[in-house]
């Protein structure tokens, strides 16, 4: 599907929308931040970089270093710079790097990496819900419209409590899910699935994973566009959130908007006037 | 002491080790083991090690299936019971 009205595809993994396509995804978030609005989530916009710091605290350069996109700049000497500029004049994309500053921010991988820092040693008395809605990236080995990207969008509603209350939030979105895909008539499913670590049969999580399923994916033919994950205490130990004295618990809802445009164009066809939220 | 009991001590005692908050006799049967977090997704692999070794044969990862880690009974029927047990 590389040839549609309002979607122009780059190359390098990127895409552009416009027009009925544009109209769609804002549509289809604005039916995910209503289910936010639901639970009372606070709404965030987060920064599209986050500290590599924060990533480290959670293991991830061990568990997906394939995936990251780093934030990288030119050293700030004036020597640097001048030979940065003399050197890249006509080169088009094939970059000739200088001295580079150190690494120390990542472009977003998922969005909800965002809200434990933001609540790092938080005290609840009751679940909390955030919401955002962020460009994500993730380098893959090969790109699809719509379908696998670099950059892409991801709509998330997280929630932090007791193992209860992730449970119920994760189990009760499911069903508002179920209901929705039902009512419009989208064929989809879930599926028990584990993340895509590097090196799995060295990766001690990858293991955790198999016996103690924690992601179940909304696939749309052999496509996830969506996810409910509970990450148990993981997250709560990380960055001290306590619920209760102990360490909450958390679970996360997650939608790939680009996916849901693709799944929605494949079962419900090219023509505006026959897609949910036409109206 | 039975093979049974002497292996689901063994267990109890290296979980409550790794855990480093709970004493053995904390942990029974059908205490979460992962549910709960008494032991970590990082400190998997080092069960799977002592499970070989009290079993004195290695386990495929690749045969786990879900829940297999899930409490010590499960534990010890999946990986040390016999069939006539």
């Amino acid at each position: 599907m590389t040839e549609f009205a309002g979607l122009d595809w780059q190359d390098n993994g990127t895409a552009t929308l416009s027009g009925a396509l544009l109209t769609l995804k804002e549509r289809l978030d604005a039916l995910f931040a209503g289910w936010a609005a639901e639970w009372g989530a606070t709404v965030c916009e987060f920064p599209p970089l986050i500290k590599a710091a924060h990533l480290d605290r959670l293991g991830f350069f061990q568990s997906f270093p394939h995936l990251a996109s780093f934030a990288v700049t030119l050293e700030d000497d004036r020597e640097n710079l001048a030979s940065f500029a003399a050197r890249n004049e006509g080169t088009g994309d094939g970059l000739r790097m200088t001295r580079t500053a150190p690494v120390t921010e990542v472009l977003t991988p998922a969005a909800c990496y965002h809200v434990y820092p933001l609540v790092e040693g938080a005290r609840l008395s009751a679940p909390a819900y955030y919401t955002t809605v962020s460009r994500c990236f993730r380098r893959e080995n090969r790109y699809v419209p719509l379908q696998r990207q670099w950059c892409f969008t991801m709509r998330e509603i997280v929630c932090l409590g007791t193992q209860d209350e992730v449970r119920a939030f994760v189990a009760r979105q499911r069903a508002r899910i179920d209901a929705w895909v039902q009512s419009a008539g989208l064929p989809v499913r879930w599926v028990s699935a584990i993340d895509p670590f590097f090196d799995p049969a060295n990766n001690p999580r990858y293991l955790a994973e198999k016996l103690s399923p924690v992601k179940t994916e909304l696939l749309f033919g052999g496509l996830a566009i969506g996810s409910c994950n509970f990450h148990r205490n993981f997250f709560g130990e990380s960055y001290g959130i306590l619920r209760d004295g102990e360490p909450a618990c958390s679970g996360c809802v997650a939608f790939g908007l680009e996916r849901w445009i693709h799944a929605v164009l494949t079962h419900f066809g090219e023509d505006p006037a026959g897609w949910p939220l036409s109206s | 002491m039975n093979e049974e009991r002497r292996i689901k001590q063994a267990l109890r005692e290296w979980i409550a080790q790794a855990n480093g908050r709970l004493a053995p006799d904390e942990i029974d049967d059908r205490t979460p083991l992962m549910d709960e977090r008494i032991i970590t997704s990082l400190q998997v692999t080092d069960l799977l090690f002592v499970l070989e070794d009290l079993r004195g044969a290695l386990i495929d990862v690749e045969d786990l299936q879900a829940g297999a880690f899930r409490d010590i009974h499960t534990i010890y029927h999946t990986f040390f019971a016999r069939a006539d047990d």
